[in-house]
């Protein structure tokens, strides 16, 4: 990991530098238009909407593959502020359910780490529109806790 | 029915659904074939597609947004020449390694199994120029059929 990065997430723990500054360094996260909360220590990752995102224009509803790559990027920056040492996750694999249909309005995501061990993170990800006990979408994933200058 | 005799072919089919998703389009997808069999699809190296500043490797959102795009038409290659509208229920990818930044990518999806209800797909996506060799990703995935009248609207 570069010290920049490492940097970077140290000034967001301390309140330093906002969370979006992690999260925007990444051009496809800029991309998609993540955003992401903060309510004391609980990270709510923000998919506004976008007619960009939209995937079937008749219902309108957003594209599944925008719904995926949300919630991947979402476990990713939560990987990076859960670890004591951050290292870069690399996703191993991603498995995705559809649930309901992903209407055109703001999207929300939270992460749950399953385990995190010193080589393999696992991670729950749910996303959902109207409300939390409604998921549109639950993911699991695993990634690869890389040690790389990279 | 040949399919000399249809106005339209699985690559018209292919490039009308191109048109139509703007998120694909935004992504900067083409349709390389669509055979029988199944389709080829790629998706360019793009600055804005970066998952990793550091590298320049591309986003593994991105390359999953454009299988799963490609497993949907490889779901209208199968089931061409009537047209149904098929949701994701379940997609799996598994990133095997990393595409070379600058590099786009190219994915081969096939139904290889249609019930009444339900397509199974399976995904390879390969460095462009390297499709002989390991593949990038590899996924499995299910969609639902929902078949639709002239309108567009879903009869069943």
């Amino acid at each position: 990991m570069t010290e920049s990065l490492k940097a970077l997430i140290k000034a967001c723990r301390q309140g330093k530098a906002d969370y979006q500054d992690l999260m925007d360094r990444v051009p496809y996260a800029r991309f998609l238009g993540i955003e992401l909360r903060v309510q004391g220590e609980e990270l709510t990752f923000i998919l506004p909407k976008n007619p960009e995102n939209i995937g079937n224009p008749t219902l309108p509803a957003l594209h599944g593959g925008a719904v995926a790559g949300f919630m991947e990027q979402a476990a990713i920056i939560f990987i990076l502020l859960e670890m004591g040492e951050p290292k870069v996750p690399k996703t191993i694999d991603f498995t995705i359910d559809y649930l309901r249909a992903g209407l055109f309005r703001d999207t929300f995501a939270e992460c749950r780490i399953t385990r995190l061990g010193r080589r393999i993170a696992n991670v729950h990800i749910s996303a959902w529109q109207k409300r939390r006990e409604e998921p549109i979408t639950i993911a699991r994933a695993h990634f690869l806790l890389s040690e790389e200058n990279n | 029915m040949t399919d000399s005799n249809i106005p339209y072919t699985r690559m018209d089919v292919c490039n009308r659904s191109l048109e139509t998703v703007k998120h694909s389009r935004n992504l900067g997808m083409e349709v390389l074939s669509a055979e029988e069999e199944g389709v080829r699809v790629r998706l360019p190296w793009r600055e804005d597609l970066v998952g990793n500043p550091d590298t320049g490797v591309l986003h593994g959102g991105a390359i999953f947004a454009m299988m799963d795009q490609a497993g949907g038409m490889a779901n209208s290659c199968r089931l061409y020449p009537n047209f149904e509208i098929t949701p994701t229920i379940d997609f799996r990818v598994d990133h095997l390694h990393a595409p070379t930044p600058g590099k786009a990518v190219v994915c081969h999806a096939t139904c290889y199994r249609l019930t009444d209800h339900v397509t199974f797909v399976r995904l390879t996506t390969w460095e462009e120029g390297k499709e002989e060799g390991e593949p990038v990703a590899t996924a499995l995935a299910t969609y639902t059929r929902m078949k639709i009248d002239k309108n567009g609207r879903v009869v069943s």
